[in-house]
């Protein structure tokens, strides 16, 4: 280790006297690597994209059900309603069966559970009929007789598992990591060389040894887990991308912290890891949640009671020393903890817990004056809300009362309304409210498509240059078009989430990956339009490309729920492995 | 699960407002960038609040102000900083017409890709249209006196000259108040009584609108009375007919051909002359002038007619008129930069449409030039082929304000003038010899 940290800082003096010596050729350097970048991040980038857009999973197929009149459905899902209505998984439109009849569901061990949902005409298994609401195991050939409709659970024959086997088999296949992965590596030695060029000796050796680290753990990563046997890595492919600029921004604002930022990735893909691995086991994610809300619960109180005002919010708090934001982590339990399987979903109890559990995580983020998280909370627990109920006048009732809760903040908070106040014209207020956007934009505008170069920027002398307004030191330091390609990376990751849940096992992942999806397309968003004006600045980081720990440990976590959405076969470390028994 | 899945598109309905808005962000980066990128605020090209790269110089590569990372550097002449201020502008810009504010992308170098970025931060060369030599001519020929001279091609359309009095020396400002008059550049902000030089608008209408016009005849006896009114002329001149009315500036007949050209064909001459609009000098627009042609009070409406009662013109608007008298009708869009393009040196400049019909430019070409024969005098403008036109307006103050605007016919310097002079007195007299040394100064230079 000694040896290879002598070698890479040899590199590094080498380098650094080389640009010293030679100012003029270091510029004309500048002038090619600028393209170059832009380059190597259209290529790294469109390849995951388009990767993660052109699939079109062959459903899985876990068994048939008959109804007596010949009709065979095949049962693509775990989680499955029964019913008359056009919505239901299996649709059987006959006038006795009720619109939303029965539940069906797969458990993880194989075996086949049914539950009436208090249908009309009730359901008869095997000459017993069942009492509403209640669970029955049932086994395939049982006869089941719902509102006097004869039907049957049939297994999947071998033949059957085979024939799906192989058409899954011809789906297209994640494409293979290993030239992305050269072209990041190229990207961060590149970036290397840049920053040293730019920054001269403010650079400092920490900040390269940490983009080192980093292209270590990316490869090592990808080779664990293609040597265990998972194909699909685009979304890490992209996080690791979104992360190396992260470390560059890092690096050039701030060099003395790029380290930090870097055991903060490697905490972000250890729990990104942890949390896929979990996620395999529904049963325990579902359990875990108490555990969740517990634990977020606690957070957000020290957060109260141990809080340090910044910027106008106390929304972080010191621990020996380390800084860090609990709401950042509660978001990870706030996607868990709204997620539920579709049993759930018919379960009362379950909702008014989760309604509980985001009112106090909001009353908690409105003490501490954060309301750019409160929004994204509120955003996030009404598209979860939506995507549960489905109700509108639920619907309602929730945006009503959110709604006098934002009133309520922007009446206790003068502070925030003033940001409204200069919304749609900081130019104006160049000087004063409008201070931190007006320089994004001509800082931004300053490096136009491809930047003035990375360590040459000037963006970074502005306060909160590297978290709120990162999308113009982006556009300063790596221009336009980079800082368009990381949006479009996240909204690739939605796009992907929505894809996926169509082979979706249970609503409790479709949830998840929605949730996720929604709130850090929200949180960018805020991010964004706050930095250019096309919303008040409201604080709050971009996903993996701001600077910040918590955040980023956040961002890493939160793409967990993407990959239990990722049904393509043997791609996602957050799927169980199909066992070849065949 | 299906109903579900229906509902996760709500998540697509997120990322399209997210995409929507990066387009929305996309498009005014693109469209504003250059101006955001110049904000006063981007270190990258300012140093202590002043900009730290790009030149301006003149047509032929005299520099008049350079921006440097340890500050401004100007010409050595101190005349020459003054004859120039209008046009170069001021690093605090006071001059809010001046290159240094209006080309500012331009001249820190920003572009589309690159932004601000270039390999040496030296920013970008700008050559302005005017020739610095003939502006210290100008400058000098104002002669401390409050003042405008413009120049420009009328085929190009590039401002050849451009001075503004009072003025100060940009390296040591006379006054740090963006309101000081020395800031203020009357060729291109100025709204001014036109006094005679409107006759050649009105000789326009007359000889469009008016039936037999060839026999119109007139006699001046000195006061011109009108309904009891007095239209007095500087003398007495006897009978006069469309021609020589021009020629000898006889306010008696341009009051009576206005009269009747009645007050609507007035207007629509005004405004057909350009006289009303704002011109787009890169970016810069001029100031409007203003005109009531009364139809309630035929003497007023004669005042009107001659260039007095509520007339104001902007001097740039004037000399772009006059501009299409000498280019058969076509004006000219003028502008403050160079052409470094070889076509369009050939092609012309930017077409602001047809102000006069052909036959109609060419008889007031024609007066104009009988004008100067008969009232100047050609031999006061040797070597050049004048045609012109002067004006004496009064304001109410004690010294009537001084007018020229004309041009030359000569293929290779085809340039047309106006010159103001403030409490000048008689037109020609004041106006005259200052147009005569800066168009000599500009055909000898250029």
């Amino acid at each position: 280790m000694t040896i290879g940290g002598k070698t890479i800082s040899g590199i590094f003096e080498a380098i650094l006297n080389f640009s010293v010596s030679n100012p003029a050729l270091a510029c004309h350097i500048t002038t090619v690597l600028r393209w170059v970048f832009v380059v190597l991040a259209v290529y790294i980038l469109v390849r995951c994209i388009m990767s993660l857009l052109s699939t079109r999973a062959t459903p899985e197929v876990w068994g048939y059900f008959y109804v007596q009149d010949g009709q065979s459905y095949p049962i693509t899902h775990w989680e499955n309603i029964i019913g008359r209505s056009n919505s239901a998984d299996l649709s059987i439109p006959l006038k006795t069966i009720s619109k939303t009849h029965a539940m069906l569901i797969r458990r993880p061990n194989g075996k086949w559970m049914f539950k009436d949902l208090n249908s009309k005409n009730g359901t008869v298994i095997n000459g017993v009929q069942l009492i509403p609401s209640k669970r029955y195991l049932i086994n395939a050939g049982d006869e089941i007789v719902m509102g006097g409709v004869h039907c049957t659970l049939a297994a999947m024959s071998v033949e059957e598992t085979i024939n799906i086997k192989h058409m899954r088999s011809l789906d297209k296949e994640p494409i293979a990591p290993w030239k992305i992965l050269i072209a990041i590596t190229v990207f961060q030695a590149l970036a290397i060389v840049q920053l040293i060029i730019g920054m001269g000796s403010d650079m400092n050796f920490s900040s390269m040894l940490a983009i080192v680290l980093l292209c270590a753990l990316m490869w090592g990563y990808v080779m664990l887990f293609k040597a265990l046997g998972r194909k699909g890595f685009e979304m890490e492919m992209i996080a690791f991308f979104m992360s190396t600029i992260n470390l560059v921004v890092t690096a050039s604002s701030a060099p003395y912290s790029t380290l930090k930022q870097f055991i903060a990735i490697a905490l972000g893909l250890c729990l990104m890891v942890f949390m896929c691995i979990v996620l395999r086991d529904i049963q325990r994610s579902k359990q875990i949640r108490p555990l969740l809300a517990g634990l977020s619960v606690l957070l957000l109180i020290i957060n109260l009671v141990f809080g340090s005002l910044r910027y106008g919010a106390s929304n972080w708090v010191e621990i020996g020393g380390i800084t860090i934001q609990p709401s950042e982590l509660v978001k990870l339990a706030f996607i868990c903890i709204g997620a539920a399987s579709l049993e759930e979903l018919y379960n009362k109890k379950n909702i008014i817990v989760y309604a509980l559990f985001s009112l106090f995580c909001l009353g908690c983020l409105a003490i501490m004056g954060d309301f750019g998280t409160a929004l994204i909370f509120f955003v996030t627990y009404l598209v979860v809300s939506f995507l549960r109920s489905g109700d509108f006048s639920k619907l309602i009732l929730t945006v009503v009362g959110a709604g006098i809760m934002g009133i309520m903040v922007l009446r206790f908070k003068p502070y925030i309304a003033s940001r409204f106040a200069t919304w749609g014209h900081v130019w104006e207020y160049a000087d004063s409210t409008g201070y931190q956007q007006v320089r994004t934009m001509a800082f931004g505008a300053g490096g136009g498509l491809l930047g003035v170069g990375v360590g040459n920027g000037s963006l970074k002398y502005v306060g909160a240059s590297n978290t709120d307004l990162v999308f113009g030191f982006v556009m300063e330091e790596w221009g336009f078009i980079i800082a368009v390609l990381l949006v479009l990376c996240l909204i690739t990751l939605c796009l992907f989430a929505v894809n996926s849940i169509m082979a979706g096992r249970s609503t409790f992942f479709t949830i998840g990956a929605c949730g996720a999806a929604s709130m850090m397309l929200f949180q960018t968003m805020l991010n964004i339009f706050g930095a250019v004006d096309l919303f008040p600045l409201t604080g709050v980081t971009f996903p993996f490309v701001s600077v910040g720990g918590t955040s980023m440990i956040a961002s890493w976590g939160m793409l967990a729920y993407f990959k239990a959405a990722d049904m393509r076969k043997d791609a996602s470390l957050a799927i169980r492995r199909e066992v070849d028994n065949a | 699960m299906r109903k579900l899945e229906r509902r996760a598109t709500i998540c697509l309905a997120l990322a399209a407002v997210l995409f929507m808005g990066i387009v929305v962000f996309g498009w005014r980066f693109v469209t504003n960038g250059g101006e955001w990128a110049s904000f006063y605020g981007n270190t990258q090209i300012y140093t202590n609040g002043q900009i730290n790269r790009g030149t301006i110089y003149d047509r032929n590569g005299t520099m008049l102000l350079n921006c440097t990372k340890s500050g401004i550097e100007y010409p050595q002449d101190s005349t020459l900083r003054k004859a120039t201020l209008h046009a170069v502008g001021d690093p605090a810009g006071n001059v809010a017409t001046g290159a240094i504010n209006v080309y500012k992308s331009e001249l820190i170098g920003y572009d589309l890709i690159n932004g601000t970025y270039n390999t040496t931060a030296e920013g970008k060369n700008i050559y302005l249209s005017i020739d610095a030599e003939a502006n210290r001519v100008a400058y000098n020929a104002l002669n401390g006196r409050e003042g405008t001279v413009g120049v420009f091609n009328y085929k190009t359309g590039e401002i050849m000259c451009m001075v503004s009095t009072p003025t100060t020396d940009p390296a040591y400002p006379s006054s740090t108040s963006p309101e000081s008059a020395v800031y203020f550049n009357t060729f291109l902000m100025g709204a001014l009584t036109p006094g005679s030089t409107l006759k050649l608008v009105t000789a326009a209408a007359a000889y469009d609108t008016l039936d037999d016009i060839e026999n119109f005849s007139f006699t001046c006896d000195g006061t011109n009375r009108y309904e009891g009114e007095k239209i007095p002329c500087t003398g007495v001149h006897g009978t006069v007919n469309f021609e020589t009315s021009l020629a000898k500036s006889c306010n008696g007949a341009f009051g009576s051909l206005t009269r009747q050209i009645g007050p609507g064909q007035m207007m629509n001459y005004a405004e057909k002359a350009g006289l009303t609009d704002s011109i787009d000098v890169d970016g810069i627009h001029t100031a409007k002038g203003q005109f009531t042609f009364p139809d309630d009070s035929p003497i007023n409406l004669s005042w009107a007619g001659i260039g007095q009662y509520q007339d104001l013109v902007n001097p740039c608007a004037m000399m772009v008129y006059v501009g299409s008298i000498a280019n058969e009708g076509q004006a000219v869009q003028p502008t403050l930069l160079k052409n470094s393009n070889f076509l369009k040196n050939l092609t012309g400049g930017k077409s602001l449409g047809r102000y006069l019909a052909k036959t109609t430019a060419d008889k007031l070409k024609e007066m104009m030039k009988y004008d100067v024969q008969m009232t100047y005098g050609e031999s006061n403008f040797p070597g050049l082929d004048l045609y012109a036109k002067s004006g004496t307006a009064e304001v109410g103050t004690s010294a009537s304000n001084s007018w020229f605007v004309g041009f030359i016919d000569n293929p290779s310097h085809p340039y047309a003038f106006v010159v103001w002079i403030k409490g000048g007195g008689i037109g020609y007299q004041a106006a005259g010899p200052v147009a005569r040394s800066v168009l000599n100064t500009l055909i000898a230079n250029n």
